[in-house]
């Protein structure tokens, strides 16, 4: 398995090198989209929805032919309060419709885990909130990171140092997680939570977008991308989301593997078109978008609902 | 509404959250390997930030790979990409990366964290904050980087010059509560014309003026005599990483410590500004006036301020976290894992 991905990605980056970008239009007849296309849609996407922003990336991964300062785009910080593998179960426990529907009753996209809306406080499954609020009761869960949690016994007790440096001086105006957790009103409370950064980098061989996850624990610590399968719906887990380099980070991170996106966007387009929308290729980002929901539910990061994807006929 | 909300009490603010990508680490093991090698004099890093966007979660501090300079020495062509965007605020930091364990538990950080204190209190006299604000959001981490191990420990500090006695709140409310609906709209139109525009984007601190015909402009904090008189209302804003209703975040604090020294205020109405899918949020940004007073010893120099500021822990304990990166790093560990 291991062995015939490197040998894809060595046939792919000898294709990559042999053919120029993609430079003609075939967004509509093949759901695909040419290097120019795709910095038109990721502008589009960063003026529409200004949590994205494009960035350079390492420059030594710097692609020629994407401009130096709009190599991938990027959004921080991106809250995943539950695992979409327990919403799952939940949804199968209900004995789950899989598909999404959204408020026209256009259930385009077949997909697993739509998140219920309900309060994650209320979900005992969910292993993440236990250890939500900061909270005065029994000391805190300690939170695996997988980084380090192998090999907990090389690390020094940093406790055993103590505090010579007498830090601890109750400063008043610092506010005390405990203070409000026991105070204030449920909402104020510290919500410990997953977050993510999501990027999206143009694949030259595929000429589609392709999503990428850089996962946080609830300690704000780099989660590795094993846990990252958690969060992806199993549909998708271990079959087309993959765990390999960044093409402009360092690191190891997880992707979903754009070999079906083509074919998953012109049904997309041909839906639409079917119902005389005519898709505009400066939206294909936001159609993408929830193609990529579908295979990661819960993490917040899509609002392009309120947006047209293209012009209307009717 | 609530108008009375924590009247009187002592104002608290949200720590800033630190949180480091893994580039940050792949980045210092190479300036330390191909450039520092036993140098542990402190490196000027870049921190990044933005102002809240979502209402569960605060924006963090990160320190990204672009946070160290580039290592190649090659000078990258575009000068200053990071300049402008409004997702990466920078904010000037102070890295001392020492050589060994014992060293980095060596290090004085009182003094290390009073140091950056005084920094920030001569920005403030010098007239500095005016031209540069977010040199009052300048913060400091020590670490050690074990590269057998590919093990890093490392503490933040986002130090806080500390007012005695401290400001008081006199009300705080979301700020769609406290404006008309025409002053809600006008600053929201103003708060998105900030945000889009390259050149204040990633400018964190700001004067909001609202005209008697309920028109809101936003206004560098260098303009602040000019917008003196008339009768309009000021207020001082700032983006806020937090999300808690209740307080506001970190960098209000030394805003004010600004405000009552530099300005001489005493009664600051100020805005936590803050956003919703990366748009102007009145709903969750808030409204407050505190009362301050400048402690005398600070103008007239006499003493070094009182500083506070190191982040707790995971676990709320005030002492330095620690990352292992083996699996991502070690070329044998990624060598097993590929086969």
């Amino acid at each position: 398995m291991v062995l015939t991905q490197k040998l894809h990605e060595t046939f792919k980056g000898t294709v990559e090198r042999i053919t120029g970008p993609r430079t003609v239009s075939a967004f509509k007849e093949k759901g695909v989209l040419s290097v120019s296309e795709f910095v038109i849609a990721g502008d589009n996407l960063v003026s529409k929805c200004p949590t994205w922003s494009w960035e350079a990336g390492e420059p030594k991964k710097r692609k020629p032919y994407l401009p130096p300062d709009k190599q991938f785009l990027v959004t921080r910080n991106v809250p995943c309060l539950r695992r979409a593998i327990s919403v799952e179960e939940e949804y199968e426990a209900a004995g789950g419709e899989v598909l999404l529907d959204n408020d026209e009753n256009d259930g385009w996209l077949a997909t697993h885990g739509k998140p219920k809306e309900t309060q994650p406080n209320e979900e005992e499954t969910i292993p993440s909130m236990e250890s939500l609020a900061i909270n005065s009761e029994g000391p805190i869960r300690s939170i695996s990171t997988y980084f380090g949690g192998a090999e907990e016994e090389d690390i020094p007790d940093m406790a055993s140092y103590g505090d010579p440096d007498n830090l601890l001086d109750v400063d008043p105006a610092t506010l005390q997680p405990t203070y409000f957790v026991a105070q204030e009103p449920e909402e104020d409370n510290i919500l410990r939570t997953r977050t993510y950064d999501v990027s999206i980098t143009y694949d030259k061989y595929y000429q589609t977008p392709r999503v990428w996850l850089t996962g946080y624990d609830e300690s704000r610590m780099p989660l590795q991308p094993e846990l990252v399968l958690e969060d992806v719906s199993q549909d998708h887990a271990h079959k087309t989301v993959t765990i390999e380099d960044h093409p402009h980070l360092p690191g190891k991170h997880a992707s979903v593997h754009p070999c079906r996106h083509g074919a998953v966007m012109k049904k997309i387009i041909d839906v639409l078109m079917s119902r005389g929308v005519e898709p505009e290729v400066d939206k294909y980002l936001f159609l993408f978008l929830k193609f990529v929901a579908s295979v990661i539910p819960t993490i917040e990061y899509d609002y392009t609902m309120d947006f047209d994807i293209g012009s209307s006929s009717h | 509404s609530d108008l009375g909300r924590g009247q009187g009490q002592i104002l608290r603010f949200k720590l800033f959250d630190s949180q480091v990508d893994e580039g940050f680490w792949w980045r210092l093991s190479s300036l330390k390997l191909d450039v520092l090698g036993l140098d542990q004099s402190p490196v000027n890093v870049t921190g990044f930030f933005a102002p809240c966007s979502h209402p569960r979660v605060s924006q963090r501090l990160s320190l990204l790979a672009e946070s160290l300079p580039e290592v190649s020495g090659e000078q990258s062509a575009s000068s200053d990409p990071a300049h402008g965007n409004r997702n990466r605020c920078p904010v000037p930091g102070i890295l001392y990366n020492t050589n060994t364990l014992e060293s980095f538990h060596a290090l004085d950080k009182k003094n290390l964290l009073k140091m950056e204190a005084e920094k920030i209190l001569l920005d403030i006299s010098s007239g500095k904050v005016e031209e540069e604000c977010s040199s009052l959001l300048r913060f400091l981490v020590i670490s050690f980087a074990d590269l057998k191990k590919w093990t890093f420990h490392y503490w933040f500090a986002f130090p806080a010059l500390v007012l005695n006695p401290p400001a008081t709140l006199v009300s705080l409310q979301p700020a769609s509560e406290v404006f008309s609906t025409e002053e809600t709209d006008s600053l929201t139109t103003a708060c998105n014309e900030w945000r889009s525009s390259s050149l204040t984007a990633d400018v964190p601190f700001f004067l909001v003026s609202i005209a008697n015909n309920s028109r809101a402009t936003i206004r560098p904090l260098r303009d602040w005599k000019s917008c003196q008189g008339d009768g309009q209302k000021l207020l001082y804003g700032f983006y806020d990483p937090s999300h808690i209703m209740s307080n506001p975040g970190w960098p209000l604090r030394n805003f004010l410590a600004f405000i009552c020294l530099r300005w001489k205020i005493e009664k600051v109405r100020f805005f936590c500004y803050r956003e919703k899918h990366g748009m102007a949020d009145l709903g969750s940004s808030l409204v407050g006036e505190a009362s301050v007073s400048a402690p005398q010893d600070w103008t007239e120099r006499r003493s070094a301020p009182q500083a506070t500021g190191w982040e707790p822990n995971a676990s709320g304990k005030l002492t330095c976290r620690t990352v292992n990166l083996k699996e991502s790093m070690d070329p044998v560990s990624l060598a097993v894992a590929a086969a």
